[in-house]
């Protein structure tokens, strides 16, 4: 085998690494967006079954489902909202202001990465919002979370540095 | 619309009616009426008092099918204009507008009236209502007085009309439930041996209600209509306006916290236990709202006597607090404790720790038939000041089967509707709902006196 078929062979790997990369961190933020959008719905009340059979005072139980919506949007959950505004470092229009972007931003950047627009913007500005996050995490003491957004940003860097190898993108040019 | 006001105060209305014919009981308290016509025939409704509560009953009735919105009649002209454009949004139908309510019962024709206005005019209204030949909804407290709520029991009986009291809770399916499955039927309380209830409402909610005063009523209407009842001296149109909104705290004009929230759950105690108290023991304080003439927070203790046993009930009513866990009616027995409210959030249901083998299996199979819901087991708190020879094991937690697929008072209304059909009883008629109630209105009179209330015949007949 030449060296020339070995430098061949080597750049798809790269390019196809790079590609994987492209895809996780993509869909990963894609679906984190989304999630931000969904709630629970109650579509149905059906009687409630004692005995196997439907009871006679008109008990009920509700059949939720989930469903996406813009009003069920919320950026940061409830559970951390409240622990962030107890924080002196986080001024409240601060957190407003990020609770109304975060959603919309991981999306944006999530078809960006995926689809290869700007790649490299990209991946920095995701490697920007994931340290937003660990920060917020670091005030609140949540140290997995801490850990799980930094493999995050070792994989964002790993995407970097094989970014002269994206060969699949739409707007390689930034 | 007819904007004339009719000569007919209060006083002599109450003095004309039923006030001096009080005891007579003529016909029996027909619980279920006559046939209205085809089922399919709808029920011609009107309104007296167009305020919040009335908002309350319209959006819990607008799903009932078989309903014609026919009629309102309020004093003021704001209100009337909110319910009217409600109805004709909603059925597209433009009802008649009245500011009396005698005028609409004498113009229309109503099958049945939905009462609710402040509490002095409860009696009133029902008893005017029903003599025009129609069945009444009538909201809760019955009245300010306990002569006013005989009087509505008289009337039902003398008319044969229906009066439906509105104790929302009685036709409630989950407070029907506890009482026929949980407590009568599989008896999980075991001996019920104390009832606890409270309604604790914040400060916030408890202030004063105002409004703009160009859509107030003017002073002489408000005399007319007897917003000035039992005050002392001549009052300004500010202090008419006043007792208009905030009527609730008026001795003359209602029965204060005890019987505005209070009423509701020491009806579910009397209900529950299907019996009467045997005597009361109370205490309040205008301990906040120092200028007010009813107390803001009441504490009363009632006794009752039942086939199981003695029964110790205590209930509270606070306005300068929402601690304490919302509002619920806990009955506490030797094997359970079942905390319900018309909340679904506040209730729950508990079995005792250390219960013998066969209640914990009896529960268990409760749970197997869908009767009971399991939440969780009993948790010790733990923690370095838990002294273990102080405390009892936690209990373990069950809730309801279900819940409720309608608002509130939905399932009340329904009844009351069903009952004008005759495919129904009502849940709460006015002589049941004078039962529950008779005890409440010794309440402010025990707690002003300091002294214990034996009940007799005397305090409590309908």
């Amino acid at each position: 085998m030449s060296s020339q078929e070995n430098s061949c062979s080597n750049d798809l790997g790269l390019s196809l690494g790079m590609l994987s990369l492209r895809i996780w961190l993509g869909l990963r933020a894609i679906q984190t967006g989304l999630e931000k959008f969904a709630g629970i719905k109650k579509i149905e009340y059906v009687p409630v079954e004692i005995d196997g059979a439907p009871n006679v005072y008109e008990l009920t139980r509700s059949i939720e489902v989930k469903a996406y919506g813009l009003s069920y949007y919320k950026g940061v959950p409830a559970a951390l909202e409240d622990k962030f505004k107890a924080e002196p470092l986080i001024p409240d229009f601060f957190l407003a202001i990020y609770d109304k972007i975060l959603g919309p931003s991981l999306l944006l950047l999530g078809i960006t990465i995926l689809l290869g627009i700007a790649t490299r913007i990209s991946l920095f500005a995701m490697g920007l919002v994931y340290t937003s996050l660990t920060i917020g995490l670091i005030l609140i003491k949540q140290d997995a979370g801490v850990a799980w957004l930094g493999i995050h940003i070792i994989m964002v860097a790993m995407a970097l540095v094989l970014a002269k190898h994206d060969k699949f993108a739409i707007l390689n040019k930034w | 619309m007819n904007f004339d006001l009719p000569s007919l105060s209060r006083r002599e209305f109450l003095s004309k009616s039923t006030l001096g014919a009080g005891l007579v009981l003529g016909a029996p308290s027909i619980l279920k009426a006559k046939e209205a016509g085809a089922p399919a025939d709808d029920i011609r409704v009107g309104f007296i008092g167009c305020g919040k509560q009335h908002e309350v009953l319209f959006n819990a009735m607008v799903n009932i099918p078989g309903i014609r919105y026919v009629a309102a009649a309020d004093i003021m002209k704001d209100r009337l204009g909110r319910t009217f454009g409600a109805i004709k949004s909603r059925f597209d139908t433009n009802i008649k507008r009245y500011y009396d309510a005698e005028e609409m019962l004498e113009k229309e024709e109503l099958d049945a009236v939905f009462v609710a206005t402040p509490d002095f005019w409860h009696a009133p209204h029902t008893i005017m209502a029903l003599e025009a030949g129609c069945h009444v909804y009538c909201e809760k407290m019955m009245s300010d007085t306990l002569e006013g709520a005989r009087s509505m029991v008289a009337a039902m009986d003398r008319t044969g009309k229906l009066c439906q009291i509105g104790h929302q809770r009685r036709s409630n399916p989950r407070y029907l439930f506890t009482l026929e499955e949980l407590i009568k039927k599989n008896k999980i309380c075991g001996q019920i041996i104390n009832i606890n209830g409270q309604w604790n409402r914040a400060l916030s909610s408890s202030q004063d209600i105002a409004a703009k005063p160009d859509i107030l009523p003017k002073a002489d209407v408000l005399r007319k209509y007897g917003f000035n009842t039992g005050a002392d001296h001549e009052l300004s149109l500010e202090e008419l306006r006043h007792r208009f909104l905030n009527w609730r705290f008026y001795k003359s004009l209602s029965g204060g916290p005890i019987s505005d929230l209070g009423a509701h759950q020491i009806d579910i105690f009397n209900w529950y236990l299907g019996v009467q108290p045997t005597s009361l023991m109370a205490s309040g304080g205008r301990s906040y709202f120092k200028d007010r003439e009813h107390f803001d927070n009441v504490m009363c203790v009632f006794d009752y006597d039942t086939p199981e046993g003695n029964v110790r009930a205590f209930y509270q009513v606070l306005t300068t607090t929402s601690s304490g866990g919302g509002y619920y009616e806990s009955f506490m027995g030797t094997e359970g404790t079942i905390n319900i409210s018309e909340r679904e959030a506040f209730t729950k249901i508990y079995k005792e720790s250390g219960t013998t083998d066969a209640v914990s299996d009896q529960w268990d199979k409760l749970v197997a038939r869908g009767v009971l819901k399991k939440v969780a087991a009993g948790q010790a708190a733990g923690g370095a000041d838990a002294i273990a020879s102080y405390e009892s094991a936690p209990p373990d937690e069950y809730s309801l089967p279900g819940g409720l697929s309608k608002q509130p008072h939905t399932n009340h209304i329904e009844n009351f509707i069903a009952s004008i059909r005759g495919k129904a009883t009502l849940n709460c008629d006015a002589r049941h709902a004078l039962e529950s109630e008779a005890p409440i209105y010794w309440v402010n009179p025990a707690a002003e006196s300091k002294e214990t209330i034996i009940f007799t015949d005397e305090h409590l007949h309908t």
